[in-house]
């Protein structure tokens, strides 16, 4: 799981070509919005995250009111993804 | 607090979800996109000088309101309507239905749930959510944006019902009436379709349907003369991505939904090209979803330059030639 947030992290940084931010700062549970966290995302950046999981993980989120659950931080990113693992047929 | 026995369910859009959380309470049992499918919801318009906006703006489904009247259409269910003149007579009709367990839908201006985070509220008059109980002067609401039910202060409530400005609500109300004992789901879902398409490829009006969207593609390369200056543009031209994303479409103006209701619509009509549709369209809508990603990313950094505008008056040109060739596909199909 630990591996899975960094790479979120790392996923994240590069979607929206942040460099001057260590991910080892980036506080899992902290929102992603709205400031108090290392990385200040706001809406525009939101659809291109959306954008980059689906491409990376091939998982759809469609509608928006669950990707504004999801992308609520990185715990909530990562417990979505894994759940979404779960549920693909192996 | 009186309360119903209501289940609240989160939606894609408030007014297909009210719809459809009312018809689930009076036992019928039926999805958000197949609410959506079958009103016909899917839809494209663009007005590029009307009285009504102060600038230039588009649509993707239908008229607010239109949903509830197009599933009465199709499915035969009644809902009861109620507008009124004065605030006081409107919040006493509204405290009887709820006290007499009638689940009551409000129309109302978002901007006034105190509910909704302060950074997100705007004002827009067509929303739609269920009161479903209260005590005293708290309202619960069912609100279909919200992952669960809500309180909400009279004052509040009648302010946001009683809103003036474009489309004011005028504390306009409605619950289920009735549901027939019998209901042919085959043909309501078929009329829908045929109601999308004609919508989209044959609707007599130049700037609605697919050649509303033609006529998008041509006239945002006007939109910086129209612009008062580079600020002006670039927010609305950053409203793209609210329109198609933000406002409750589910997603890529309402495509999403309406694939997952194209989904549903085959394993009804026992048609697996309609399948094969619903995973076009995800595709399409997947376009569409670029489209608000390009538009948010110029506006936001200025980057609004003659070439931009002609990259995104493509995509979008780009986005009717494979939404034509789409529903006149699925026109076929039934």
């Amino acid at each position: 799981m630990d591996e899975l947030k960094l790479e979120i992290k790392k996923l994240i940084m590069s979607t929206l070509a942040i460099d001057n931010v260590d991910p080892a700062t980036v506080d899992d549970e902290k929102p992603l919005f709205g400031g108090g966290n290392a990385l200040t995302l706001d809406s525009v950046d939101a659809i291109e995250i959306i954008m980059a999981i689906q491409r990376t993980y091939g998982i759809r989120i469609n509608d928006q009111n669950l990707a504004r659950e999801v992308i609520r931080s990185v715990n909530t990113i990562a417990a979505f993804i894994t759940e979404q693992r779960n549920l693909q047929p192996s | 607090m009186t309360e119903l026995d209501f289940k609240h369910k989160m939606a894609a859009h408030c007014e297909s979800g009210t719809i459809t959380s009312l018809l689930n309470f009076g036992g019928l049992d039926i999805t958000e996109p197949l609410v959506f499918g079958i009103s016909g919801g899917i839809f494209f318009g663009y007005f590029h000088k009307m009285k009504s906006f102060a600038f230039p703006t588009f649509i993707v489904r239908n008229k607010p309101g239109q949903m509830r009247v197009d599933i009465e259409k199709r499915l035969g269910v009644k809902f009861k309507t109620y507008a009124f003149k004065d605030p006081a007579s409107g919040m006493t009709a509204l405290d009887d239905l709820i006290d007499r367990k009638i689940p009551t839908a409000c129309q109302v201006d978002f901007f006034y749930l105190d509910y909704v985070p302060s950074w997100e509220r705007v004002h827009i008059n067509v929303h739609f959510m269920v009161v479903v109980g209260r005590q005293g002067t708290r309202y619960l609401i069912s609100d279909a944006y919200f992952p669960k039910m809500v309180e909400l202060e009279a004052t509040s409530l009648q302010k946001g019902r009683f809103a003036g400005g474009e489309m004011s609500p005028k504390g306009f109300l409605y619950h289920l009436d009735r549901i027939p004992p019998e209901i042919d789901m085959k043909k309501a879902v078929e009329r829908g379709i045929r109601k999308a398409c004609f919508n989209m490829l044959k609707i007599p009006i130049p700037f609605l349907g697919i050649r509303g969207m033609r006529m998008f593609s041509r006239k945002i390369l006007e939109w910086p003369a129209i612009a008062r200056d580079t600020e002006h543009l670039s927010h609305e031209i950053m409203k793209i991505n609210i329109l198609l994303e933000d406002q409750g479409t589910g997603g890529a103006g309402f495509r999403f939904i309406y694939a997952t209701f194209l989904q549903q619509a085959s394993e009804i009509l026992n048609k697996s090209e309609l399948r094969d549709l619903s995973a076009e369209l995800m595709l399409i809508g997947d376009g569409w979803r670029e489209i608000s990603l390009f538009a948010a990313r110029i506006g936001k950094n200025r980057d609004l330059g003659a070439e931009k505008l002609k990259q995104l008056s493509d995509m979008i040109r780009d986005r009717a030639d494979v939404e034509e060739n789409f529903f006149r596909k699925l026109s076929k199909t039934v």
